[in-house]
């Protein structure tokens, strides 16, 4: 997990986190994880995201469980990003297609249940403070995106994810790509910021962007590069 | 940092390991074109024979009495007209015959048989039974050139309807005598007989020879596919025998009482002989998707040893050659049978490239076992191989580009 982004939270109050799940075995055990890190603090619960929100309404980070009573909700996922809401998808369902499905919606991150605490603290307090946090599963559906408009990633971009994906120790990846973990996560992260331009545009969105901006993360030019992709392929005058 | 970075033996011999494509057997219509051409072949000496009686008996025996006996026909003129026209058609008829494609028998079988009635007519009496009313002597094998390949019982109808115009044709004349019947008689044996004989022995010789073309092309086929299998056999067979040395060593060692199932390297060894017959087993699968298969064949060993294993694909495989999908699966066998505690097997493929990783913890010992080298490397170039630890995990990756 990464020491940075849990060193730059540096709020005072406490990051409120709202779980939606339909099941309170999960909730239970999600509460538990996030027990053991101070600066979280669960502040409503349920099965139903309105109900959740409207009874936490200034909670930080949504934690939404994809599928609630038998249904996919990547409707209601886009709904909240629209309006802002950081909105961690975690879900048993991480078949590729899904987990891109629930970036382009708007989700600030997608986690992989079995992917366990530390993915889950880590990922939420990046959310937190619009900063991204890509656990392995969801760097591998990065990595093997099939979509032919598909943001175009650089190759030690594409490479960090893929080791990432594999090994899932940023240390190992470090040394087998002879850089620094620091550079690794720099390349993960940036890989994913290039994905806040896939699909419809949400508030949460351009929140990671502005933020990967401000931290240096990617210049305004190389997104910029990027969005303009299409535009290029009209013949200039 | 022990990083050691082991690329692929390109140089390594691939050994019997890589079948070869296995010859089709689809020679089949060329095999099958080759008979129709035997056929052909041998029916084709007999053409040339009844095209040259035909002509040759028309054009030297035929048309000299014709003239001879011009003074005596009734109709001369008339007999000498239906002779040219009997020799174009013959000659036309005959050469579309030798060039394979006969002109349709029929019309030209009642145009032969008009002509038939007319020459009988015009020789009158007195020219009945001699060479000038040529028809008696020519005619039947002109029936047999414009039958040519159909049935014999065909060529049977003509020469009946033949006999009829004669008969008709000799009672018309009122030449009734015993005499004249007897000799009727003669003729009509004597002419048909001949052209009988030669049509249907041709028949039966070319229809042998198509069968036994047929025959040769079917034999042939058979084996070539034969051929075929056993190559790929012996290949699988080679392998066998390579991955099950292992086995069988290890197995006679047990049975001696020389190696004891409590040593950890035995049970290894074991293990890793077992995981190695079971990917080649799951080799020869049909399945739609056979990489995976074998992969999940591989980490089915490991599981059963109660090794938790994450096996995790992102994309489908192209279809790779059996020995693509060796040399990606084989590299990690071997570091599967050592798992101890956990593995995550990952695949991530795309139209143009597969990677296949493993990585389990770093447990410090060496597990670089006698064995270990795989012995089914595969070495096959477009596979990049791999091998690193570094005290937190060991990672074996294989890589395919196209």
């Amino acid at each position: 997990m990464d020491a940075d982004t849990v060193a730059t939270v540096t709020d005072e109050r406490p990051i409120g986190v709202a779980i939606v799940d339909d099941h309170p075995v999960v909730v239970d055990g999600v509460r538990a994880w996030l027990a053991v890190e101070p600066r979280l603090t669960v502040v409503a619960t349920g099965d139903d995201p309105d109900e959740v929100l409207r009874s936490a309404p200034h909670a930080d980070v949504v934690l939404l469980d994809l599928r609630l009573h038998g249904r996919m909700v990547l409707d209601k996922l886009a709904e909240l990003s629209a309006t802002g809401r950081r909105v961690v998808v975690y879900s048993e369902h991480t078949d590729p297609a899904t987990m891109l499905a629930a970036l382009d919606a708007g989700a600030v991150a997608f986690l992989a249940k079995h992917e366990g605490r530390e993915h889950c603290v880590a990922t939420v307090l990046a959310a937190a403070s619009d900063r991204p946090y890509v656990p392995p599963a969801l760097a591998g559906a990065i990595v093997g995106d099939p979509r032919p408009d598909r943001p175009a990633l650089s190759d030690k971009e594409r490479e960090a994810l893929l080791l990432w994906f594999q090994s899932m120790s940023k240390a190992s990846v470090a040394r087998r790509m002879r850089i620094s973990e620091h550079t690794v996560k720099q390349y993960v992260d940036r890989a994913r910021i290039k994905y806040t331009r896939a699909g419809r545009p949400a508030a949460t969105k351009a929140a990671l962007l502005a933020r990967a901006i401000e931290d240096g993360l990617v210049r305004p030019e190389e997104i910029g590069t990027y969005r303009s992709h299409a535009s290029y392929d009209r013949p200039t005058p | 940092m022990s990083t050691e970075t082991t690329s692929a033996p390109a140089g390594q011999p691939t050994g019997p390991t890589r079948v070869p494509p296995p010859r089709t057997p689809g020679g089949g219509t060329a095999d099958a074109d080759a008979a129709a051409a035997v056929a052909s072949a041998s029916d084709r000496g007999a053409r040339v024979v009844a095209v040259v009686i035909a002509l040759a008996w028309h054009t030297a025996i035929g048309l000299p009495a014709v003239l001879a006996a011009w003074p005596d026909l009734t109709a001369p003129t008339l007999v000498l007209v239906c002779w040219l026209l009997v020799a174009a058609t013959g000659v036309t008829a005959g050469v579309r015959l030798l060039r394979g494609r006969p002109l349709p028998a029929w019309p030209l079988a009642v145009l032969l048989l008009v002509v038939d009635g007319l020459v009988f007519a015009a020789a009158g009496e007195r020219q009945l039974f001699t060479a000038a009313n040529w028809v008696w002597g020519t005619l039947g094998w002109f029936f047999v050139l414009v039958l040519w390949g159909r049935r014999v019982a065909g060529l049977l109808v003509l020469l009946a309807a033949h006999s009829v115009i004669a008969l008709l044709a000799v009672l018309g004349h009122g030449a009734t005598t015993p005499a004249d019947l007897a000799r009727y008689t003669m003729y009509v044996y004597g002419t048909s007989s001949l052209p009988v004989a030669v049509f249907a022995g041709s028949a039966a010789i070319a229809a042998l020879a198509r069968s036994r073309a047929d025959t040769a092309a079917a034999t042939n086929a058979l084996v070539t596919e034969r051929d075929a299998a056993e190559r790929a056999r012996h290949a699988r067979r080679a392998q066998l025998a390579r991955v099950s040395h292992t086995a069988d060593e290890v197995l006679a060692e047990l049975a001696d009482g020389r190696a004891d199932p409590a040593d950890p390297t035995v049970r290894r060894r074991c293990v890793l002989a077992a995981a190695r017959l079971r990917r080649l087993i799951a080799e020869s699968d049909d399945v739609p998707d056979p990489l995976l298969h074998e992969l999940r064949a591989a980490a089915d060993v490991a599981e059963r040893r109660g090794v938790p294993i994450d096996l995790v694909t992102i994309g489908t495989p192209p279809p790779l050659p059996v020995a693509v999908r060796r040399a990606l699966a084989d590299p990690l066998t071997a570091t599967l049978a050592d798992a101890r505690d956990r593995a995550r097997l990952t695949v991530v493929a795309g139209p143009d490239e597969v990677v296949v990783s493993l990585v389990v913890p770093d447990t410090g010992d060496d597990p670089d076992g006698p064995d270990d080298g795989s012995p089914d490397d595969g070495g096959d170039p477009r596979v990049e191989h791999l091998q690193e630890r570094d005290g937190e995990i060991r990672w074996t990756q294989t890589r395919w580009r196209r």
